[in-house]
């Protein structure tokens, strides 16, 4: 894992963005890099949606390796490449509980189990990652239980609105304003709280 | 056109159903508006990744990933554009696409409840369950039957030393329910509940609000 403090590193002053671009031309050292960056929330989330690591490892590759392919076609107008890495981690890893359906097979539950024994944010070089998770779980709690709980439902556990209308018992129509309002409040609330993603949190702990 | 604003977020967590999902997706591909939408709302989507529980993905998979590396061959340079950094980094980008992006939504919702008007038993339920009412001069406030109330303001920055503050204006006289300091679109969740026929009035305060109005409210509706 390269040092941001020790100069060392040529890649070491880019952006995401400048990251991805090397990317695109086949450079490994930038794309280790990335993945030095958000393999671990990567990886977080993936165990988290699929209750299983070995498959979550599995997921994490494809998504990254799509990363390496697809570096190319990434329109950086269109966002953050944090954004893209997690969104493709995340759909592949929906994809996988869809398709086996293991939410309903609710196993050992270790996510949760994880979740009280949480280290937090480490003195290492991704203490940003640290904040990041204090600040979106802050974000979350600031939300109404009923919106939270479609948010998790919805992103954690892959539900579609269909299936979180008869899960909760609720009208399909409830559940669709529920799902914009629970969103829309959490954009406001990471707003907010004057929320800066990935890069902000990167440079501003270093 | 008509937008897809109301199923955009859903479309971000991945969470339509197949139907909705196709319209989403016929729909993007034609416009430029509601795919920046959908970039705001991936970003939003993507911050929750952060809420779960920290795992430390095992060496080995770092290795096997790099070793998979197939060399990339003629690929054509990608386009890079530096994002504008600020304080606020992204959110500014966002708030550049989002107000307009939002305002839309807002009027999108209120469109969408009308809308539903026409469709199954099941959603009119989720019409009386909800009410989106606009608030002239600040925005829009969508109340639900348990009286939670949520303001869609955009409103400039408040004067230096001022502060917007949100109140629930009922037969007691008015309630304070929050401040907010302008500057974009702000969603906030009113802290005081609201019944029917109750007022939502947004007032300019001295910072850190105030325990009663002590100017004319900028805008008020009743919801």
């Amino acid at each position: 894992m390269p040092d941001r403090h020790t100069g060392k590193d040529p890649t070491e002053h880019l952006s995401d963005h400048g990251l991805l671009a090397l990317v695109a031309r086949g450079d490994r050292e930038a794309f280790a890099r990335l993945y030095d960056q958000y393999g671990e929330a990567a990886y977080s989330l993936a165990v988290r949606i699929v209750r299983d690591r070995d498959l979550a490892a599995d997921v994490v590759q494809d998504a990254f390796l799509a990363v390496w392919k697809q570096a190319s076609r990434f329109d950086a107008r269109r966002g953050q490449p944090s954004t893209w890495i997690l969104t493709l981690t995340h759909h592949k890893a929906v994809d996988i509980v869809r398709r086996e359906d293991r939410r309903r097979a609710e196993p050992l539950d270790e996510a949760r189990a994880a979740a009280a024994v949480d280290p937090g944010p480490s003195v290492d070089e991704r203490a940003w990652l640290g904040v990041a998770r204090q600040q979106v779980r802050a974000a979350l709690r600031r939300l109404p239980d009923p919106h939270r709980e479609v948010l998790e439902l919805a992103y954690f556990e892959g539900y579609t609105q269909s299936e979180l209308a008869e899960r909760l018992a609720l009208p399909l129509g409830t559940v669709k304003s529920r799902t914009f309002a629970a969103m829309a409040s959490l954009r406001g609330s990471l707003q907010e709280m004057g929320i800066t993603m990935e890069d902000e949190w990167n440079t501003s702990t270093s | 056109m008509e937008h897809v604003d109301e199923l955009i977020p859903a479309h971000a967590m991945r969470s339509l159903d197949p139907e909705d999902e196709r319209a989403v997706a016929t729909h993007l591909a034609d416009c430029e508006r509601c795919r920046r939408m959908l970039a705001d709302y991936e970003s939003v989507s993507a911050s929750l990744a952060y809420a779960a529980p920290r795992e430390t993905p095992p060496p080995e998979l770092r290795e096997r990933l790099l070793a998979s590396l197939e060399p990339v061959v003629e690929a054509p340079p990608a386009v890079v554009a530096e994002p504008r950094r600020t304080r606020f980094g992204w959110w500014p980008r966002v708030a550049a696409v989002a107000v307009p992006a939002l305002a839309a939504c807002v009027i999108g919702l209120l469109v969408w409840n009308v809308s539903l008007r026409d469709d199954l038993d099941s959603t009119k339920a989720s019409l009386a369950s909800n009410r989106a009412v606009h608030v002239d001069n600040v925005g829009n406030v969508v109340a639900d039957t348990g009286g939670h109330v949520t303001l869609y303001a955009d409103l400039a920055p408040a004067p230096a030393g001022k502060t917007y503050e949100a109140w629930v204006i009922g037969s007691s006289g008015p309630i304070p329910a929050g401040t907010f300091d302008g500057g974009g679109i702000v969603v906030l969740d009113l802290t005081a509940q609201a019944r029917p026929g109750d007022q939502i009035a947004v007032t300019v305060e001295p910072v850190g609000g105030s325990d009663q109005p002590t100017t004319k409210p900028i805008g008020a509706a009743s919801v």
